[in-house]
């Protein structure tokens, strides 16, 4: 038994999407965000569930979206979470800091700062994240840097960048801070963008040996799927979802991960019900709403613990076994890989991980 | 073997702890790092809050647990070496 699949009592870290509130299109965003879905939720309500989240010990929140900074209240809500001494990791597009968040992130033991950067070079970065949007985040990157905030530039790693990856380590260490790779993945606006930006099999072997051979670059579990052995005895080596995180959308749903958050998925909501304040004009987003919640009392944050224990659809991917997989060597060490992209790109959870390290090696022995 | 278990023993200043069904669950929060630690019933995270030793320790698992005291004695120090060599705790009270 891995020790990953000891049943964890709550997530280690949370990934919170506070909004879907951007002022980027970039290509491949997760989430499709844009505007700011109608019936996100409220401050006081995203206190309760931190006080939800901190009775039961979960020790990280890391905040996407959207913007985060675009939040109203989310200095607010940050400061609110440091006093629970949860750790808070804020993945931010660089282009909304603000002075006063500069100086709540300074020197402070409980914040981690992500920028997103998807080039080297302005005609790589912006063809990604919008038109002249390279000269706003390394503004905003040299804003954090050199103030003692524990940085790293994240780079989602697609056709266009991958021969960008040295020069963007090179970029972040001349900043003071850690590249981190993310890897694409077919969810929100990437499912538009899949095919122009996803990596060949080629891309994919160089990537793996690159990152074998690069203890420095961050990946997170991104890369669990497609990496090499040495590699994978630094970190997470499977899949996480529902074991040691899940994810919360601006309205409260809660999903297995940020690039799970399709209806199926769903383990239930944080709020009894979810409807935009009267009078204001509905515009839906991208993604559909959630079913009407399945979990809680009705109280608000007061499901959480329920949904991560019990939600059905939680308990499924935890003893996911895709059958594509069973017979595979490799098995034991990826568990099919990352689920996510194998439903998205064939709707069944039941085929492996397309991009899998088993897979493009065949791909590349056939070439 | 009761000297080398007089040591107090303390959670490192940016490590965090949880109490599992399986042990306990350790989290390094400067390298986003966790520590499974097996340990059933007998660890627990008040262990740790720098006002227990490993002699009282001992005494509290047998008590609770009716675990024989010389496995403890075996198992204990060799658990809090690897904690104290993982950054996880720290072996003296500053």
């Amino acid at each position: 038994m891995k020790y990953a699949d000891w049943p964890l009592s709550a997530p280690v870290n949370i990934t919170w999407e506070i909004t879907h509130e951007c002022n980027l299109r970039c290509v491949h965003c997760l989430s499709a965000s844009s505007k700011a879905s109608p019936d996100e939720l409220t401050f006081e309500e995203c206190k309760g569930i931190v006080d939800q989240l901190a009775a039961i010990k979960v020790f990280e929140i890391n905040f996407g979206g959207g913007e985060p900074l675009l939040k109203d209240y989310f200095l607010p809500l940050l400061r609110y979470i440091h006093t629970k001494g949860i750790v808070t990791c804020i993945s931010t597009n660089g282009t909304a800091l603000t002075h006063e968040a500069v100086a709540l992130f300074t020197a402070n033991p409980l914040v981690n700062v992500q920028v997103s950067l998807d080039g080297a070079t302005p005609e790589v970065n912006d063809d990604i994240r919008g038109k002249g949007t390279y000269r706003k985040i390394i503004s905003g990157i040299e804003l954090l840097s050199g103030k003692n905030i524990p940085l790293s530039i994240n780079t989602v790693v697609t056709s266009l960048n991958f021969t960008q990856l040295h020069q963007l380590k090179d970029l972040a260490k001349s900043y003071g801070a850690n590249l981190r790779v993310s890897r694409f993945r077919p969810s929100g606006r990437a499912r538009q963008s899949w095919e122009t930006l996803k990596l060949n099999s080629l891309q994919l072997q160089e990537l793996a040996s690159w990152l074998s051979s690069d203890a420095s670059i961050l990946t997170g579990d991104s890369f669990f799927s497609i990496s090499q052995d040495g590699r994978r005895k630094m970190g997470l080596d499977m899949c996480g979802a529902c074991k040691m995180t899940c994810c919360i959308d601006p309205s409260g749903n809660v999903f297995p991960c940020a690039f799970l958050q399709d209806k199926p998925f769903c383990g239930g909501n944080l709020r009894e019900t979810a409807t935009p304040a009267r009078g204001e004009p509905v515009e839906p987003h991208s993604r559909e709403a959630c079913p009407v919640p399945r979990y809680g009392g009705g109280n608000l944050g007061g499901g959480f613990k329920d949904i991560w224990d019990n939600a059905p659809s939680f308990q499924r991917l935890r003893n996911l076994e895709p059958t594509a997989c069973r017979a595979c060597p490799r098995f034991e060490k990826c568990r099919g890989g990352c689920p996510a992209v194998a439903y998205f790109v064939t709707r069944d959870l039941n085929t492996a991980d397309p991009e899998c390290l088993m897979q493009w090696s065949r791909e590349v022995s056939t070439v | 073997m009761r000297g080398i278990l007089a040591v107090p023993c303390r959670l490192a200043p940016d490590v965090q702890v949880r109490k599992e069904s399986w042990g306990l669950l350790f989290y390094l929060q400067t390298r986003h790092k966790v520590c499974f630690v097996r340990s059933g019933d007998w660890l627990y995270p008040a262990h740790f809050d720098g006002t227990w030793t490993l002699e009282n320790i001992t005494d509290d698992i047998a008590r609770r647990t009716g675990a024989p005291v010389e496995i403890i004695e075996y198992s204990l120090p060799k658990l809090a070496k690897h904690l104290t060599s993982s950054r996880m705790i720290l072996d003296e009270v500053r």
